[in-house]
């Protein structure tokens, strides 16, 4: 008899709710409980083990998004509303992220604005929600509060806390009950303190992403691979400060060079390539939720990690 | 438990009579215990004491060669399920197919490009590892054709993909000599294809779709003399394969089940998204992949992520600090500061060359981290870029006095100039705009 492998383990990664449906006091069709793992990815005894999650990211300011993706969506960039619903519809998406990238416009001042693109995103798709929020440290508190209200009841995912840049943040999500996305530039140890300065101001284990920051393949992804393996292996070896699931965003991806410079007719190919490859290698190190930009790269994560998914006969 | 090299010296015959290539017995213990020898190399050992030191001081997975010459790769002698526990040492050779039913033409230009396809990325030249030649015609006269004609036009190593014995005999004919890779023995087939392999001193491909039965047929084609063999799991799936994979490597390097100790082989060319096995074989251990020819896209992406996975983690890829040339620089060319993190140097390094302006690069010593990176540790400062144009005798080099320092690093700036005396010039963040730079900014 060949034994099972055998890792020892004693712990679990910890469980996050996303998203609430009318019975949970929401309006989303559908609401998400991540993490639960007791093993390495993809290797839990129980083969329906629940497939990463695919999250479409959407902006409220095209002029900060690549020109590639831009390009493939046409007109829907200009109506986040129009774009979050194609994305549950047509493109496969798990989650729709919401980046607000108007806060990147030189003195941004119209929270109100954002407000209501929180709130037709909300109307355009019934997915549970992620709203990456404000880009700039003045404007954090408002930002956040005013999508926290918003979203008041719909448990969403709101991103991103850093360690000089958490308490604006915390505050909304403890306000309104949503989860929060706690990074650090890939290292374990800055992803173990953040989320000691998460509970030290009163958010619960189980209201916490960890995100160890994507570098894109070819652009460190080296360093984010192992960083995210190790994060998994803390959680197992039964580290509760570092057993939240995690989530991989590797957005820059369609901002490195080979993106950049293919030609023309095989650029969209190149893109989907990169996030494919980078999303495809972050879940199996242990992320839960890969973030996505382009649209093609939906279905074919959504494959992939169905296939991974599956086992056929015994070990 | 793996054993010391006290130990195991103590079992040695204690000759130092060199045979074995070591200066003394003691040495040869050393790599012994270190996985980093073969008990085989020593003549004197007796019977105890190879079987006492065999089952623990081989490396726990198999270094197997393929092919010959410049283009042989070794896989296998790893030692860890994760990359950060130390290193991977032996990235996959990743095989282009080519079938017997493909033209001559076809054949050739396939393996043509096996040879000649380069990606260079920080400073590597990344290339795939040789052919995979499959009878699917089923004729004898087919595949004899189909291995000549990737002979003819490149010395790369190969796999025979076939389970008939008379058609892999007609190729042996031809190739048998450069070690070759047979695929695959079977439960069915194993005797006949041994005996092949045995003959040519092939490496051997064992399929099965139980750990179960890999291990019977790996011990059963090692009793007929091939010890030389990767391990095909069988996968239908990418789970099954995920699953498969991780097994082999974790209960081989424990030594739970030392026969599975051998490299790992993945067919990707039965999964529907051929790219998602690639980069699952890359990313969990297998040792060769055999793929269809890839498109641009996934042959980049293919490449990057084998170099990424199988970089040592301790040490980042450096340059050595120093003055470089871009072109030939005279004595106003411009002289450009970065760190000497490879893919930042290199990164730069491409964006001036295609400016067409001469220049100077100066690589100070971040200790391989990058530009955003290092200003954010506090490893790149003024008193280190003072250093460095000191060091190099950057003074000498140029008549004008002016640094341009990455966008990055701006809020050095002031310091910089302090320290140095040189009139610092903050460049843009991003490399690729250095060209519309240099044109519009740059005055010596
Ligand atoms: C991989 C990575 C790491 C790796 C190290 C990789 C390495 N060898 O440097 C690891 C995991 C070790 C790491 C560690 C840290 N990191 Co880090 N890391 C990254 C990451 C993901 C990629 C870096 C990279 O490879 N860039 C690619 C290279 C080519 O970029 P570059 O060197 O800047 O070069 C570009 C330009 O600067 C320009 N350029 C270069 N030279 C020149 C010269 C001239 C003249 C000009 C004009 C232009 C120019 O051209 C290049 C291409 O455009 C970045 C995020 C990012 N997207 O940048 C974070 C990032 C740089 N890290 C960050 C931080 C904070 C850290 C840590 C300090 C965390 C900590 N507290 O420990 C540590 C410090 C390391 C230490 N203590 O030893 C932050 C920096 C924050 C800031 N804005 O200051 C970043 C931005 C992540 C983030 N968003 O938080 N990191
Ligand atoms: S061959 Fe054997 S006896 Fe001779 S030096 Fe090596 S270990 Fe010692």
């Amino acid at each position: 008899m060949i034994p099972d492998p055998n890792f020892g383990w004693t712990g679990t990664v910890g469980e996050v709710i996303l998203g609430a449906t009318r019975s949970e006091g929401g309006t989303r069709s559908r609401s998400y409980r991540i993490g639960g793992g007791t093993t390495l990815p993809f290797m839990e005894k129980d083969t329906a083990a629940r497939p990463p999650l695919i999250a479409f990211e959407i902006c409220d300011d095209p002029r900060y998004w690549s020109p590639i993706v831009n390009e493939y969506c046409g007109d829907l960039i200009h109506d986040p509303a129009a774009w979050a619903k194609t994305a549950e519809t047509a493109y496969g998406a798990d989650l729709v992220r919401l980046c607000l990238t108007s806060t990147k416009q030189r003195d941004f001042s119209d929270i109100a604005t954002l407000g209501k693109t929180t709130e037709s995103v909300l109307t355009g798709t019934a997915l549970p929600l992620i709203i990456e929020g404000s880009n700039e440290p003045k404007i954090d508190s408002e930002v956040f509060q005013k999508c926290g209200e918003t979203g008041q009841g719909e448990r969403l995912l709101l991103g991103t806390a850093e360690a000089g840049r958490y308490r604006s943040i915390a505050a909304a999500a403890l306000a309104y009950n949503h989860a929060i996305i706690a990074q650090s530039p890939i290292d374990i140890n800055l992803a173990k303190q953040l989320n000691i300065l998460l509970k030290e101001i009163g958010i619960s284990r189980d209201h916490i992403v960890i995100d160890p920051y994507t570098g894109a393949l070819g652009y460190g992804f080296e360093y984010t691979y192992s960083a995210m393996e190790r994060i998994r292996f803390s959680a197992l070896k039964g580290d509760t400060d570092l057993a939240m699931p995690m989530i991989c965003a590797p957005s820059d991806s369609l901002t490195i060079k080979e993106v950049r410079e293919a030609d023309a007719g095989s650029r969209d190919a190149m893109a989907v390539e990169w996030e494919f490859t980078t999303s495809l290698a972050a879940a199996v190190a242990g992320a839960e939720i890969v973030c996505v930009r382009h649209p093609l790269t939906v279905k074919r994560l959504k494959e992939a990690f169905y296939g991974l998914n599956t086992r056929t006969g015994g070990a | 438990m793996p054993l010391k090299a006290l130990d195991i010296y103590k079992l040695l015959p204690r000759k130092n009579c060199k045979e074995c290539g070591d200066p003394t017995c003691l040495t040869f213990a050393m790599k012994l215990a270190a996985g980093k020898a073969d008990i085989e190399l020593c003549p004197y050992l007796d019977e105890n004491a190879k079987s006492v030191l065999g089952a623990t001081t081989r490396p726990p997975i198999r270094r197997v060669k393929l092919g010959v010459g410049e283009r042989s790769f070794a896989v296998g002698e790893e030692f860890v399920l994760y990359r950060h526990d130390k290193t991977f040492y032996h990235p996959p050779g990743i095989m282009f197919v080519v079938s017997d039913t493909q033209s001559e033409e076809e054949i050739t230009a396939i393996t043509a490009r096996v040879r000649d396809e380069t990606l260079t990325r920080v400073g590597a030249d990344l290339k795939f590892n040789g052919t995979a030649i499959v009878n699917t015609s089923g004729t004898i006269e087919a595949y004899a054709k189909a291995v000549a004609a990737v002979e003819k036009t490149a010395g790369l190593p190969e796999v025979l993909v076939s389970e008939n014995p008379a058609a892999l005999a007609a190729a042996l004919v031809l190739c048998g000599s450069y070690h070759p890779t047979i695929c695959a023995a079977t439960p069915e087939n194993y005797k006949q294809i041994c005996a092949l392999a045995k003959q040519y001193a092939c490496r051997l491909v064992v399929r099965a779709s139980t750990l179960e039965a890999l291990v019977q047929l790996a011990k059963d084609c090692v009793a007929e003399g091939v010890p030389d063999i990767l391990l095909d799991p069988g996968a239908k799936t990418l789970g099954d394969f995920l699953y498969r994979s991780t097994a082999v490597r974790q209960l081989a390097i424990t030594r739970a089940v030392p026969d599975l100790g051998y490299p790992v082989y993945l067919d990707a060319t039965t999964f529907e998204d051929e790219d998602a096995a690639i980069a699952l074989g890359i990313v969990k251990y297998a040792s060769v992949i055999v793929a269809k020819p890839l498109s641009p896209a996934s042959a980049k992406a293919a490449l990057t992520l084998r170099q990424n996975i199988y970089t040592d983690p301790q040490k980042p890829i450096q340059m050595n600090p120093g003055i470089y040339r871009v072109g030939t620089p005279g004595k106003d060319a411009p002289v450009l500061m970065t760190v000497n993190f490879s893919l930042t140097y290199f990164t730069l390094q491409g964006y001036l060359e295609s400016t067409r302006i001469p220049c100077f690069m100066l690589i100070v010593d971040t200790e391989g981290l990058s530009v955003l990176t290092s200003v954010a540790a506090g490893k790149l400062n003024e008193s280190l870029v003072r250093d460095a144009i000191k060091k190099f005798g950057v003074e000498g080099e140029v008549n004008h006095r002016k640094l341009i320092i990455p966008g990055y690093a701006a809020p050095l700036s002031g310091r910089i100039e302090e320290a140095t005396g040189w009139k610092v010039l903050v460049g843009p963040r991003d490399a690729a705009e250095i060209g519309e730079y240099l044109v519009q900014e740059w005055k010596p």
